[in-house]
């Protein structure tokens, strides 16, 4: 049976260690070849190696592919492929798959855990998912041997390229180009051997494929993720210097820039901590080099206090935080949005700084380059807010525009568009007169994280002090006054107004579509810019348009909590704004999940409670 | 196009001063300030050129004071700063002025890596043997017994040993001095400064406010200092008052025996010319690296 469909999920699921990813990495690239879309969701753990054959060893990948371009992981899943039951049963917990599922269960472990098994079935039976169970042949058993237990991932693979009806040709290739430098030769024709004999068992073997139709993307088409992208920005910003802390997810930006960077004239600095990162880049900026440090939570908080000192001493500075779940340490290799609070009010006392989000690929292309226009025009920290899921997924994009970047005014304007920023005045006031580089003769000057006049000598005079704030905080206004409208998805009026921020916006995209296809007069809305807001008026004239104004958020509240974006829009507007969803469960935004809970608040009535989270 | 050639001014005292520092009266870092100045002037330093960068304290108030371009950045963390603007802009001097709070307590780690990466930098440690300008607490080079704020029955523990520490973490350029040495100071600037690498200068700085008695400035007895052709003078005003100790900088064992003794050196106790620079190596690294066309920036990630 070949089902032919526009847009398909799938996952597969193994003990971490054994190759999920990277067979999840070949297959992308494959599909990508053969003109289909895809987006990309890693499941892995925070630790390199757990135990296999436990719940939390689960490493595996969330595949979406389709034959128009795909802006977030979608709902549920078609089809999974575990290499056992534990692993299986730990990700139906999230219940993400539809009611037709498949479920390719490898029954290889089943000889010494025939009662694990038993159970899983017993509960993919309850939950009326098809399962078809299965063995890996004896040949390609011994091929797994001879290779110390590895090679599972190609079987896998092979499955998987032979269900979704791809040539097997292409994978070769794409197995060829991945290890052909890393793997002996024998080596390699065995894990080559491996996918073929699973490629040729799915195609005896189970009953039914999935047939997505593609056309071949273009020359100028390329497959690339949220962090290579933001790597790349750096680089098209003109900035010359990276420094950073190895953390998850961020680290990869520092490995690419750490490869990429001295060819475009710039250095990478791996600092001995998170604070010593961030003093690096602000050192750099001071002497007039353009300069960006990049993060994840636990490094955000480390560097709270020099992104204060940055702002009162007029040094400007970029930080890219790339947030997964906290607080604390949390959960490391899983997404969330709960840093925007951190991010605009962190550091102490009265706090002026730019926050700019990304929504996918394209935006971490760009976002650099709007980062260093605002950084070095109000000489501010700016932050570029990414997370876990937009810096792991893939996506296919037209290879981006590019423009010669000398001085930050040659930013074009279709990137400052992107981002519904107007360009900044051309004249902007600073705490201090003076504000050029060392090495410019006559120039001398000092900053301080004390309160200075106009002339930088440290004073400590009421007005002084006043007016230092109120220098500061116009700079953000000026960024406030130009922004434009955000944008927007579905009717401009109705029944409920859906925002978000950062990498809500394809889920969002994607629910409204939906529920205007339902017939539901629903309209979405989403900020690149989150700090500041746009000003009231525009932001209410938007939201008086509809019944019901909601955020969808991946930050926890309940009904006693407003998460972040809520109460922002709450405090900016004094409009009765609520939160449908407030999860922090580390799993990604789903349109289905919108669409229900929109339709669901739509039907609600409400008596007087001023504030409404849906948990 | 004619051009009028005009002598260079030359940089006098006068030109380094800023306003007047808001310092205790008899306070040593007049004395490390002027030092630097008239080390600056020796040399005829460029203004624009040098970046005098520091941390918070006391001594975080120096490039306040000085006019070149200055950082007076935040607690414990000048040299993460000063690394930053050495790798961005190696055209520039840099000076990292820190406190023994400053450096030892709170920048420890900082200092470890400075020390370690050997980045092209002065480093003036101003050591008065205390937190001052919170008012009197123990800092971890608070002689043992000292009595402040926060220990005040006595500082409980022995003070960590700055030179010992520098020595021992790999230190290429270690010199100690003491504030009310203008002469000796301003030789071990000069020979700091020569030095390519990180420098890490120690120097003894009393606290007249907090902790009066503790550098006699006016004795000579308990110290020494430490001499070599390729070392450091002693103070041509107290030299013929204490004793004086050959000592050859490229003699690690020995340093480190100076270095553990309770007897004060003055001088320069190491100095390895060969260490290699973290900064230097970045730099040519990029340098060195066949220069990109942006037209190129996206070909890892060709679909073809």
């Amino acid at each position: 049976m070949n089902i032919k469909r526009k847009i398909s999920r799938f996952e597969l699921l193994m003990d971490a260690g054994f190759g999920a990813q990277k067979a999840g990495d070949i297959l992308i690239s494959a599909f990508a070849k053969m003109g289909k879309y895809v987006y990309i969701e890693p499941m892995i753990p925070a630790e390199i190696s757990p135990p296999p054959r436990t719940r939390p060893a689960l490493s595996g990948v969330i595949i979406r592919l389709g034959d128009l371009d795909l802006t977030n992981i979608g709902n549920d899943t078609d089809l999974i492929l575990a290499s056992h039951e534990i692993v299986l049963d730990r990700r139906l917990d999230d219940g993400e798959t539809n009611e037709k599922a498949q479920v390719l269960l490898d029954m290889g472990d089943q000889k010494n855990n025939g009662e694990s098994y038993e159970q899983v079935l017993k509960r993919l039976t309850k939950m009326g998912l098809k399962v078809i169970s299965f063995e890996i042949t004896a040949e390609a058993q011994d091929a797994i041997k001879v290779l110390g237990g590895k090679g599972k991932n190609m079987y896998y693979l092979g499955m998987l390229s032979a269900i979704y009806n791809m040539p097997n040709t292409i994978l070769v290739e794409e197995i060829k180009a991945t290890f052909g430098k890393k793997l002996k030769g024998d080596i390699l024709d065995k894990n080559i051997a491996i996918f073929q004999l699973g490629y040729d068992f799915a195609k005896t073997n189970i009953p039914f494929s999935f047939d997505i139709q593609g056309v071949p993307h273009g020359k100028e088409q390329v497959l690339i993720d949220g962090n290579s992208a933001l790597s790349l920005g750096v680089i098209h910003a003109g900035i010359k210097f990276f420094s950073g802390y190895p953390i998850t997810p961020a680290s990869s930006i520092m490995h690419n820039l750490a490869r990429l960077l001295p060819s475009y004239g710039g250095m990478v600095h791996q600092a001995e901590d998170e604070i010593a990162a961030i003093g690096a880049a602000i050192g750099s900026y001071f002497g007039g080099v353009p300069a960006v440090t990049c993060t994840s939570g636990p490094g955000l908080s480390l560097k709270q206090e020099f992104i204060g000192y940055a702002s009162v001493a007029e040094i400007p500075l970029i930080v890219i935080d790339a947030q997964r779940s906290g607080p604390s340490t949390g959960m490391p290799t899983k997404t969330e949005q709960s840093d925007l609070p951190a991010a605009i009010f962190g550091s102490h006392g009265d706090n002026t700084k730019i926050v700019i989000s990304v929504a996918n690929v394209i935006d971490c292309f760009y976002a650099p380059l709007v980062a260093r226009y605002l950084a070095e025009r109000l000489r501010l920290p700016v932050f570029i807010m990414s997370d876990f899921q937009t810096a792991n997924s893939y996506k296919v994009i037209e290879k981006p525009k590019m423009a010669d970047i000398k001085t930050v005014d040659d930013i074009p304007d279709f990137v400052l568009e992107r981002f519904r920023l107007k360009r900044l005045p051309a004249k902007i006031e600073m705490v201090r007169d003076s504000q050029l580089n060392p090495g410019t003769p006559g120039g001398m000057r000092r900053v301080t994280g004390l309160n200075t006049d106009a002339q930088g000598k440290v004073n400590y005079f009421s007005a002084t002090n006043q007016r230092s704030h109120q220098v500061r905080n116009e700079k953000v206004h000026h960024v406030k006054r130009c922004l434009t409208e955000p944008e927007r998805f579905g009717g401009d009026s109705g029944e409920i107004l859906i925002i978000g921020w950062g990498s809500s916006r394809g889920s969002i995209e994607e629910a409204v579509n939906n529920l205007t296809k339902e017939g539901v007069k629903a309209g979405g809305m989403h900020f690149k810019i989150v700090h500041p807001l746009p000003e009231k008026k525009m932001l209410t004239d938007i939201f008086s348009k509809y019944k019901k104004v909601v955020t969808v958020e991946l930050a926890y509240g309940d009904p006693l909590k407003h998460p972040p974006l809520m109460m922002l829009l709450r405090d900016e507007t004094l409009f009765d704004v609520n939160c449908i969803i407030c999860r922090a469960t580390g799993r990604p935004l789903q349109p289905a999940n919108i669409a229900a809970k929109a339709r669901e608040e739509i039907a609600k009535t409400y008596e007087s409670h001023p504030s409404k989270v849906t948990v | 196009m004619s051009t009028t050639q005009q002598e260079p001014q030359k940089i006098t005292i006068k030109d380094l001063q800023t306003e007047n520092p808001r310092w205790c009266v008899g306070c040593g870092d007049f004395g490390i300030v002027m030092g630097l100045k008239r080390f600056m002037v020796d040399q005829q330093l460029p203004l624009e050129n040098t970046v005098n960068v520091s941390g918070i304290g006391c001594s975080g108030r120096a490039p306040n004071y000085i006019n070149t371009y200055g950082v007076h950045a935040i607690h414990g963390r000048p040299i993460t700063v000063a690394l930053g603007l050495a790798l961005a802009r190696p055209d520039l001097n840099v000076f990292i002025h820190s406190g023994d709070g400053d450096a030892l307590s709170i920048g420890g780690n900082h200092l470890i890596h400075g020390i370690n990466k050997n980045f092209n930098c002065v480093f003036i440690m101003y050591d008065n043997e205390l937190y001052a300008l919170t008012k009197s607490q123990t800092s971890p080079t608070t002689r043992i017994g000292h009595k402040t704020n926060t220990q005040p029955r006595g500082t409980y523990l022995e003070p960590l040993n700055p030179i010992r520490l520098a020595l021992g973490i790999g230190a290429s350029f270690v010199a100690g001095t003491a504030d009310w040495m203008p002469d000796h100071f301003t030789t071990t600037l000069n020979a700091a400064f020569a030095h390519k690498g990180f420098s890490f200068v120690h120097v003894l700085q009393r606290c007249p406010h907090f902790d009066p008695h503790n550098f006699q400035h006016k004795e000579t007895a308990w110290f020494s200092f430490l001499r070599h052709d390729k070392g450091i003078a002693p103070d041509k005003r107290v030299a013929d008052k204490t004793e004086i100790i050959d000592h050859d900088p490229s003699n690690l064992e020995q340093a480190f025996k100076f270095a553990n003794e309770k007897r004060k050196y003055f001088g320069l106790f190491y100095h390895d010319p060969a260490k290699p620079r973290y900064d230097d190596i970045l730099i040519r690294q990029t340098k060195d690296t066949p220069q990109a066309s942006l037209d190129t920036l996206f070909n890892d990630y060709r679909i073809e």
